[in-house]
């Protein structure tokens, strides 16, 4: 089901929590958004899946050449100067996909599965419309 | 082969109508539907697969295989387009239609809107025409859908709205903090404003319960049945008399004639029993109401010996002047003491001032707040320019804009031109073997400067209500049929410049009619579902008499 290794996995989460970090609410990781970009990955988006198998692999050659350690080795700071320049195309040489374009995909799937509906497999316990206030169901002039 | 004294093809707005008319009036009526009659509970809640946001889907039909169209793009490339992208220009296909899944709102078009060419002149280039009726013969088919639907608003003076008979069944939704701010703003800048009317049970009306007011409205199905639509009031009509035969999952294929060229029935393909099979009916009259894009498509895969490029295109105009709305407006935050109450629909104050009479422009738009949004509608459409797209920035933007973000949009009123139109595709087909709708052209440049006049007034009125951050952008010229698609069967009294007859009769064809937006020689400074509702009473009405 899932296209990507265990190692993506888990540099998937870590630059989705980036990309939406926790604060004083919960952020992408603590939400399942990892899960709905997976889902996407494995369903209507498996077109996309190599290219971000690819842009992972990109994101930790990044890494590695900055630093000489992995992303996940980094700090959030570290993290997210590698991010900022992975999305504007400043990122290196090398890069198996374009890496805006890569950068771009991941924010939008971050979005989507953390304000999305839960069901959609991210925003666990709806978590970002708790943070919003956002209650889709109850209305003021009553409920269901 | 069953035979029925009327075939009605589509079970939206228009359609579901036709239904009602002609089964009250005693007629044997077979009404086709190509979707599914889902319960609201099976339209589901996705905030990724709706019709305001679809970015992986939709929640009502064409299923996202085997429907395909082709769009053909401002640089003349042609590429193959799915029913949730923005280029295939989708209304639900499913029982009911748009009315399913709508924002319901309820306007009359003003007298001036079927003047357009008279009022204005014809821009060089354009299809801009007078419709062959005036206000006042719609009128009282206006009130027969505010009343029979359910229309709730209010009856504040509108500057260039025809007279009204009557008010509406239904009080209005009471007005929110947004509103109200709004209200304030206009009243600054001296311009007057009106409750927008609403296709929806303000109170309990028809066995079915009032609005709650929740914040899943526009694109979703409504979970307590207070949404008015075709499914709801006309079709349930139609079936009680025991004479009207609901078939779905039945996709027309073609009009059928006789050697005469005389209208005689439909085939269609029929999946109600799981395998698909095709069905012809044969019936007196045949009224199409398939949404503008999907009648032109029927009528010109309908082709026969006497009409050799389809039905209807004897003067080479059927699927041409296909138009929705442009819509433009601004967006802006509003100060942090008005109140979120996330209560839909959320369209509560609109303005009609800019309908008409603006300088040296040609027509205008109405102005009204939003629906509405989803979280994740708002952050792709609502955040202010330059926001961080990601990060603790992105986040705190929403946390703090999300209650205060506020939209002022109106959907202009285009010029049309006959180089926006429907075609068949000559290679691209269904997965029934159908030649699929290839669409193509923009709207005429005009309407690009009704909208820019629009859009500098939607700012005004975020000025004059003291919104903190205001922002909105030009639109390039596009085609914008999408669910307000009309005029691809424009009627009027002279068939070499028009395909139906005034009364919405294919000219030349006296037992074959067309009840959608189709028919529309302009589309309105407002949403057009009230228009397409009141010429379908019309116009099954003349279909009624024609079958006695």
């Amino acid at each position: 089901m899932n296209p990507l290794s265990a190692a993506e996995h888990d540099l998937l989460r870590a630059l989705l929590d980036r990309l939406i970090p926790a604060d004083d609410f919960p952020g992408a990781a603590g939400t399942g958004v990892e899960n709905y970009v997976t889902g996407q990955l494995a369903g209507a988006l498996s077109g996309r899946a190599g290219m971000v198998a690819e842009g992972l692999r990109g994101l930790e050659a990044e890494a590695k050449a900055r630093h000489g350690k992995g992303f996940l080795e980094l700090d959030g700071q570290e993290r997210d100067l590698i991010l900022a320049d992975v999305e504007s195309g400043r990122a290196g040489g090398g890069w198996p996909v374009p890496p805006a374009a890569f950068f771009d995909l991941m924010v939008n799937l971050a979005a989507e599965g953390y304000y999305a509906d839960p069901g959609n497999g991210g925003n666990r316990d709806g978590a970002s419309w708790k943070m919003l206030g956002y209650d889709p169901r109850v209305g003021p002039r009553g409920g269901p | 082969m069953r035979r029925y004294d009327a075939i009605v093809v589509g079970a939206g707005a228009g359609g579901g109508i036709a239904a009602a008319v002609l089964a009250e009036a005693g007629f044997r009526v077979l009404l086709l539907e190509r979707g599914r009659a889902p319960a609201a509970s099976e339209i589901p809640r996705d905030h990724l697969r709706n019709h305001r946001v679809s970015l992986h889907g939709i929640n009502t039909g064409p299923e996202p295989g085997g429907h395909p169209r082709v769009f053909v793009d401002t640089l003349g490339r042609a590429g193959v387009v799915y029913p949730h992208e923005a280029d295939y220009h989708n209304n639900a296909m499913t029982l009911g239609g748009g009315t399913r899944i709508y924002g319901m709102q309820a306007w009359r078009f003003d007298p001036l809107d079927f003047r357009m060419a008279t009022r204005y002149g014809v821009p060089e280039g354009s299809s801009l025409a007078d419709w062959p009726i005036a206000y006042g013969d719609l009128a009282p088919h206006y009130e027969r859908a505010e009343w029979e639907i359910g229309v709730t608003g209010g009856c504040e003076a509108n500057p260039f709205a025809g007279p009204r008979a009557r008010g509406f069944p239904l009080p209005p939704v009471p007005a929110g903090p947004e509103s109200e701010w709004l209200r304030a703003g206009a009243r600054r800048l001296g311009w007057e404003t009106v409750t927008p009317p609403l296709l929806l049970n303000s109170a309990p009306r028809n066995g079915r319960p009032a609005c709650t007011g929740c914040s899943e409205c526009i694109g979703f199905a409504c979970h307590v049945d207070a949404k008015n639509g075709a499914h709801n009031t006309v079709i349930p009509r139609a079936l009680a008399t025991g004479l009207c035969e609901l078939e779905t999952q039945a996709q027309a294929a073609s009009i059928d004639t006789d050697a005469q060229g005389r209208v005689t029935g439909v085939t269609y393909h029929s999946e109600s029993d799981g395998a698909a099979r095709l069905v012809s009916a044969g019936a007196r009259i045949v009224i199409v109401a398939a949404g503008a894009i999907e009648t032109a498509r029927l009528l010109l895969n309908s082709a026969g010996p006497r009409h050799r490029s389809g039905i209807g295109n004897h003067s080479g105009q059927l699927g041409r002047h296909l138009q929705g709305h442009f819509y433009t407006g601004a967006y802006g935050i509003m100060p942090p003491e008005v109140a979120y109450t996330g209560a839909g629909p959320g369209v509560n104050i609109a303005t009609t001032k800019f309908n008409h009479g603006n300088p040296g422009i040609v027509g205008g738009a109405l102005l009204a707040n939003e629906f509405v949004s989803t979280p994740i509608g708002f952050w792709r459409g609502g955040l202010p320019p330059g926001t961080p797209r990601w990060g603790a920035a992105n986040k705190r933007a929403m946390r703090e804009l999300f209650r205060r973000g506020v939209h002022v949009q109106g959907p202009v009123q285009e010029i049309p031109t006959p180089l926006s139109r429907v075609e068949l595709d000559s290679s691209v087909r269904d997965k029934f073997g159908i030649p699929v709708a290839r669409l193509s052209g923009t709207t005429h440049p005009e309407t690009l400067r009704t909208a820019e006049f629009v859009r500098g007034m939607a700012e005004e009125w975020l000025r004059g209500a003291g919104a903190e951050r205001i922002w909105s952008w030009p639109r390039p010229l596009a085609l914008s049929a999408g669910q307000h698609q009309a005029g691809t069967c424009r009627m009027g009294p002279d068939p070499a410049e028009s395909v139906t007859d005034p009364e919405g009769r294919i000219h030349g064809h006296d037992n074959l009619f067309v009840a959608d937006g189709s028919v529309h020689v302009t589309n309105g400074g407002f949403n057009p579902v009230l228009t397409i509702m009141a010429l379908a009473f019309r116009t099954s009405e003349a279909a009624a008499r024609s079958l006695r």
